[in-house]
């Protein structure tokens, strides 16, 4: 992940490369004894390997199959989710809105890209990016035909703007098909991009 | 020198993004993974180091990014403007110098050409926290929080209830602050309380806690955008009591 720091391997590139300067840094940062290679190793393992959208999605699927647990993670999901002892950053207060008939929600942060990290791990790139930025309080029906996702006209649009230290996770529809699933197959169709309200729940015919 | 635009408090900062216009199709990628290179990963991997040593309290990093130029928000994404905003924190922190740094550089790549010279504040942070002192974050000795939450109990009453209609005005002061510019002045109506925080707009220029109620308003697309709205569309933002006036009736 991180072999032979500060060896020169990187003539191709110019100073103002981000390749180059982030290896100065660290380079700095380690002799000075303000980070340590193996934890910055061990930050990047737990965040490509561990905390990541299967968290969120095992919380929408006991929502799904549980109406009473349902009914608790849309009125106070910080105790659902200390119940189920899932920590970490960026999750202070969350707040899940449902969709259902009618009412469709969608998440962005405008002024910078905040995002619930220990439900649904790092945001993709196309989320933090200024276009999805800008266009998603504007126009998001256009922004979400772009992405794939037609709703009815008579559908209401929620948009939530995260600029506080609350996070939200959108709880998909569930899909048809799928009466009498255990949780954890249920799991399997709940994509990240569904609980920030860009896409449907995954299709169980696709299973 | 300040020019006139660089001083109005209305002027939006790179980072206040939310209905500007000009930005094309999403790059939308399913299933796209946290990162597209290693020197992302590593960038990632410093963060705690970098504000540990440097930007310990709310708003503090969020703030160094909002100062960068344009060019370092936007070039390299959301990774790039975390590095150039390590590059900015380490260099008003004293924690690296850039001479340091620019030596380290040209280890690896040979003389650097001035106009690429990392670190240097003509080029990195904007004329805000450069021509004005009050704004830089200093102050290092009043002790960081050490409680981690940016939650607080507040002993006042909230100043408004679900259903009130409130406005934001724009900021009379140039600094962070979480009011996006596209809700300043336009009546919206609270949805919700969510808990009490401290106010970044004042830990981000250790200026105190200052904790406040958080309200949740909602906003219609068409108070938002005019005839231009979506139709049934409602805009939800978070905003923390200080920035709110009761609305006139309308």
């Amino acid at each position: 992940m991180h072999d032979e720091p500060g060896h020169g391997h990187h003539e191709h590139h110019d100073a103002s490369s981000p390749e180059v300067r982030v290896e100065a840094l660290e380079d700095l940062l380690v002799e000075r004894g303000l980070a340590d290679p193996e934890r910055i190793d061990a930050t990047i393992r737990r965040f490509e390997h561990d905390i990541g959208p299967m968290i969120g999605a095992r919380l929408v699927a006991e929502a799904w199959a549980d109406a009473g647990l349902r009914q608790r993670l849309l009125t106070d999901a910080d105790a659902v989710v200390a119940d189920m002892d899932i920590r970490g950053a960026e999750i202070e207060h969350i707040e899940v809105k449902a969709n259902g008939p009618g009412v469709h929600n969608v998440v962005v942060c405008t002024l910078c890209s905040c995002y619930p990290w220990a439900l649904l791990g790092l945001p993709p790139n196309w989320y933090k990016s200024p276009e999805y930025r800008a266009r998603v309080v504007r126009e998001p029906r256009a922004v979400l035909v772009e992405m794939g996702l037609e709703l009815d006209p008579g559908t209401e649009v929620r948009i939530w703007d995260s600029s506080s230290e609350t996070r939200f996770l959108v709880l998909p529809e569930r899909p048809a098909g799928t009466e009498g699933w255990p949780a954890e197959r249920l799991a399997e169709l709940v994509t990240r991009d569904s609980m920030i309200g860009v896409a449907h729940a995954a299709d169980p015919g696709g299973q | 020198m300040l020019g006139p635009m660089q001083s109005d408090p209305h002027r939006r900062g790179v980072h206040d993004l939310g209905g500007a216009g000009g930005w094309g199709r999403i790059p939308y990628e399913p299933d796209e993974p946290p990162f597209h290179a290693d020197w992302e990963r590593r960038v990632f991997g410093l963060l705690g180091a970098v504000t540990s040593a440097t930007a310990r309290r709310p708003g503090e990093f969020r703030y160094a990014l909002e100062r960068l130029h344009p060019d370092d928000y936007f070039d390299n994404g959301y990774f790039g403007r975390w590095l150039a905003g390590f590059e900015v924190l380490l260099a008003e922190y004293e924690v690296v110098d850039p001479v340091d740094y620019s030596a380290r550089l040209e280890a690896h790549t040979g003389p650097i050409p001035s106009e690429v010279r990392r670190m240097s504040p003509e080029r990195r942070v904007a004329p805000v926290a450069d021509r004005v002192p009050s704004m830089l974050p200093p102050d290092r000795p009043v002790p960081v929080p050490q409680r981690r939450t940016v939650r607080r109990d507040l002993a006042e009453p909230p100043r408004f209830s679900t259903g009130d209609r409130v406005v934001a005005p724009a900021p009379t002061q140039p600094g962070h602050t979480r009011l996006p510019g596209y809700v300043m002045d336009k009546p919206g109506t609270v949805a919700k309380l969510h808990p009490a925080e401290v106010l970044p707009d004042s830990t981000a220029h250790n200026r105190g806690e200052r904790p406040q109620h958080v309200y949740c308003v909602g906003y219609d697309a068409r108070t938002l955008w005019g005839d231009d709205a979506e139709p049934n569309a409602t805009v939800y933002v978070d905003l923390y009591e200080c920035y709110l006036t009761a609305a006139e009736s309308d």
